[in-house]
């Protein structure tokens, strides 16, 4: 019964937090406005074509997508602190942000058309965390810390070629785009975003929601799980694999958000405890809500939204200490 | 538990590079009987025992599972039949006692799955049976040496296996916790019919499982070589101890009422060549 109210509260809070955002944005619509909207949709009467358009268009896929976006970078983040039994490291660990973040650049100046920067920022982070493989197959020490390590090596490679790319950027418009696309940002969020992205997000969310238990196993350390009867080169490799699709898929629809993949795990760990079969869950609905309420600033906040990425550390930062301080960090 | 489940090594050698750790181990372990490998830190006893768990592979020979070669078994197959209690447990994050002693089911869950109330069940009885209930929702991470050493072994009962395999068991414990460990040692042979591999490099722990009237053989791992020397009374001589220790020491026996017949063994010195 406690696990079902435990769902329950993981979904509502959300579902409640997108309901409210439905009705927050730069365009003056007032409640009566959205509420028109979204009656009129149900009962399918006439309703102004510039209110719909802001809120099913603009506003809904946005919420969906920052939702879906928080939640692949949290749950690949608790996900590999767990398997690497290292509460330092976050999503992009492997190198994943970089390499997109790489990918992104180079697309924004290769071609004129935005469309590029999905597949490009999509397929170099996938290559960040194959690099990581290879340098991890160089040793045959354990293998979880020389990952980590060659995930600081192709991390900060793939920064260095950031900035050549941003040093040889035509500076009046390309490396605006770049500097812009790396602060991260849902403001081109749409339904074939979500569809498209989606696929990658959601099946790595549902692996590692298969593996939540085994994740637990694995923290016990390589040689206790293998003599525990896990087979811990698979599992690592499908942790991995998983976790590299949800943040590979979010990234290139939001560019680079930092600090969700490494702190949304701990706020999960200080509510729940440090079993994955819950942890994994509270991450998936914190790091969505997480995100909803910082896009939500973020379109109220100025006139030209700040970037996700800045917003993020100047609000996670403040709500960490205060969580610190309420939950002292009881059960971490 | 009735299951016959042998062990046997075949000519076991393992080197790193090359480096040989150990080599023509051929080794027949009998369903029921406790194995105690003795020798200095570093001489190969956890590579030994990491052999046994399928986690090093041999570069020599063969180890058998009932005339399974493990090679061919797969690590749920082998954690169904050896059990591991691990010499220092190294603690990442806050589990709970119940949440760690569940991972010992782990080769009984499926690919995908999480343990079930069945399994829940298991470890509550063997927590019960050990009167450490109380422990069940501590945080792991805020025990003492001694008793998440206790969880350990608990947790290798948990797996449900005919063998179980320890490494140091009694390393880093207090004066008490050491005892309690090895009693609790004493009860898994006795009462739960349980194969046991020991590593230790505390010699008096054989002794003190023979002076408990188990049936212990005992193996020195000296130079690559397991050297079997039978019962600790006929394995612990002074000339053993100073072959494979490089230690003087005296053995000596003390009648106590409760008891009957104990023996130790006391260190003088380490070996002077003359």
């Amino acid at each position: 019964m406690r696990l079902t109210r435990f769902y329950i509260i993981l979904v509502t809070i959300p579902a409640l937090l997108a309901g409210i955002s439905i009705f927050f944005g730069r365009y003056p619509l007032t409640i009566e406005n959205v509420f028109n909207v979204l009656f009129g949709l149900v009962l399918n009467h006439n309703v102004d074509p510039t209110h719909l358009g802001i809120v099913v268009h603009i506003r809904l896929p946005r919420i969906i997508l920052g939702a879906m976006v928080g939640a692949s970078l949290s749950v690949s983040g608790a996900a590999f602190q767990g398997m690497f039994r290292n509460p330092l490291v976050s999503s992009g660990m492997l190198g994943v942000s970089s390499g997109a973040g790489f990918g992104a650049a180079l697309a924004l100046i290769l071609f004129d058309h935005f469309f590029w920067v999905y597949p490009f920022s999509f397929g170099f982070g996938l290559i960040a965390v194959l690099l990581c493989f290879i340098i991890g197959r160089f040793t045959s020490a354990n293998q979880s810390i020389t990952l980590v390590l060659g995930g600081v090596i192709v991390g900060s490679v793939f920064s260095a070629l950031i900035s050549f790319l941003k040093y040889v950027a035509d500076p009046m418009d390309e490396l605006p785009a770049i500097v812009f696309w790396l602060m991260g940002s849902l403001s081109r969020a749409d339904y074939t975003h979500i569809l498209v992205a989606g696929i990658p997000m959601i099946a790595g969310t549902i692996g590692l929601i298969a593996v939540k238990w085994k994740l637990n196993v694995l923290a016990m350390g390589d040689r206790e799980a293998q003599s525990l009867g896990l087979n811990v080169k698979a599992y690592r490799l499908f942790v991995i694999i998983c976790a590299t699709l949800a943040t590979a898929g979010a990234v290139c629809v939001s560019g680079v958000i930092g600090w969700i993949g490494l702190v949304v795990p701990h706020m999960g760990r200080m509510l729940t405890g440090n079993d994955n079969r819950r942890l994994i869950p509270a991450c998936i609905s914190i790091g969505a809500c997480f995100l909803i309420i910082v896009d939500d600033i973020s379109r109220l906040l100025t006139s030209s939204e700040m970037p996700l990425g800045i917003l993020t550390s100047i609000l996670g930062g403040p709500f960490f200490i205060y969580l610190l301080k309420k939950t002292k960090g009881r059960q971490w | 538990m009735v299951t016959m489940t042998s062990l046997t090594l075949n000519n076991a050698g393992f080197s790193y590079g090359d480096t040989s750790i150990f080599k023509n181990i051929t080794l027949e372990v009998h369903p029921g009987s406790t194995l105690c490998i003795l020798g200095p830190n570093g001489s190969g006893k956890t590579t030994l025992m990491d052999a046994l768990l399928g986690i090093h592979r041999l570069t020599h020979g063969s180890i058998y599972i009932n005339g399974k070669d493990i090679r061919h078994l797969s690590p749920g197959q082998i954690a169904r039949v050896l059990a591991f209690v691990p010499q220092n447990h190294a603690k990442h994050f806050s589990f709970s006692v119940r949440d760690v002693l569940l991972m010992g089911r782990s080769a009984y869950t499926h690919t995908f799955g999480s343990p079930g109330p069945k399994d829940l069940r298991i470890v509550d009885a063997t927590l019960a049976q050990f009167n450490l209930s109380h422990l069940a929702h501590r945080d792991y991470t805020r025990l003492s040496g001694g008793e998440t050493q206790l969880v350990m072994i608990i947790r290798a009962l948990v797996q449900d296996t005919p063998i179980i395999v320890m490494d140091e068991p009694t390393a880093h414990l207090d004066f008490k916790h050491e005892i309690t460990v090895l009693e609790t040692i004493v009860r898994l042979i006795r009462n739960q019919g349980k194969t046991l591999i020991m590593a230790t490099h505390f010699p008096n722990h054989a002794f003190f499982l023979e002076n408990q009237g188990l049936d212990i053989e005992v193996g020195f791992l000296h130079r690559e070589q397991l050297h079997m020397e039978g019962s600790p009374s006929d394995a612990l001589t002074w000339e053993n101890l100073r072959r494979y220790y490089g230690v003087d020491t005296c053995i000596m026996e003390y009648n106590t009422q409760k008891t009957g017949k104990i023996k130790q063994i006391f260190p003088i010195s380490t070996t002077k060549e003359a």
